[in-house]
């Protein structure tokens, strides 16, 4: 008989030549577990990433993604119908972009862009986006 | 000859460009906000608005705060009109000129409101 160094691996070795099947089945069933586990964990860890970047900033297809093309750049002025600087929206009342994205949706506020983009918007989306947006952190 | 041809043309072209009321005068717009900071102002701070429903106007764009002030004046008559029957009231009171003056002071106070990606 082969002699086996003592480090261990031996003794791991030495148990495949137990009942073999069902050690094997038990070592699928342990990596179905652990593999069941780590996308539990990835899913709420990449949650508690997007809670703190804010709605899919640094995620496609996040809803934020539609008003940075205006509002995320200093200075940016609306070319139609009229020319002026789209306003600053970081650090508003939450609840007025809330009321405000609202408005366009119901045509209170006409403004033909922002009535396009916040047609496109769910009631959650802007409560998102409203949080994200609003109160004064930077 | 020439050159005056040219200069005469970049006059007209400036007053074009120029818009219909003067630029604001930020002391004229002081003079003008009680009314408004019955709600946009508590204490005389125009960060704190009375209600959360009420927009911050400390800081924002001159050029934005008139237009918006225009458009709740126009309401239906504008392509960017605005409905709001406070807003509405408030701005009819309001020439052209009050409205830049106006806008002029508020985009002159110190405010949380910046720019965000």
């Amino acid at each position: 008989m082969q002699q086996r160094p003592a480090d261990g691996l031996g003794s791991i070795n030495a148990a495949f030549s137990g009942p073999k099947p069902i050690f094997i089945l038990s070592m699928n069933k342990l990596f179905r577990i652990s593999a069941l586990s780590a996308l539990v964990l990835a899913a709420t860890f990449s949650h508690g990433a997007a809670a703190q970047e804010g709605p899919g900033l640094g995620h496609s297809g996040g809803k934020a993604a539609m008003c940075i093309g205006c509002h995320g750049i200093p200075g940016y002025k609306m070319a139609y119908p009229q020319v002026y600087h789209v306003p600053l929206i970081a650090g508003q009342n939450p609840k007025y972009i809330e009321n405000a994205l609202k408005a366009y949706q119901s045509g209170e506020r006409k403004h033909p862009t922002m009535r396009s983009i916040a047609s496109s918007l769910s009631d959650k989306d802007i409560a998102e986006l409203a949080a994200y947006y609003g109160g004064d952190a930077k | 000859m020439m050159k005056s041809a040219i200069a005469l043309i970049g006059a007209a072209v400036a007053m074009a460009a120029a818009p219909a009321s003067a630029a604001g005068d930020v002391e004229r717009g002081k003079a003008k906000s009680a009314a408004c900071a019955a709600c946009h102002a508590v204490g005389g701070d125009w960060n704190k608005p009375l209600q959360p429903e009420y927009p911050k106007l400390a800081g924002q764009h001159a050029d934005y705060l008139a237009t918006a002030l225009t458009s709740y004046k126009q309401g239906d008559k504008s392509l960017i009109g605005r409905k709001n029957a406070i807003m509405a009231g408030q701005a009819a009171a309001l020439s052209a000129q009050e409205i830049q003056d106006l806008a002029a002071y508020f985009s002159s106070l110190p405010g949380p409101l910046h720019v965000k990606r």
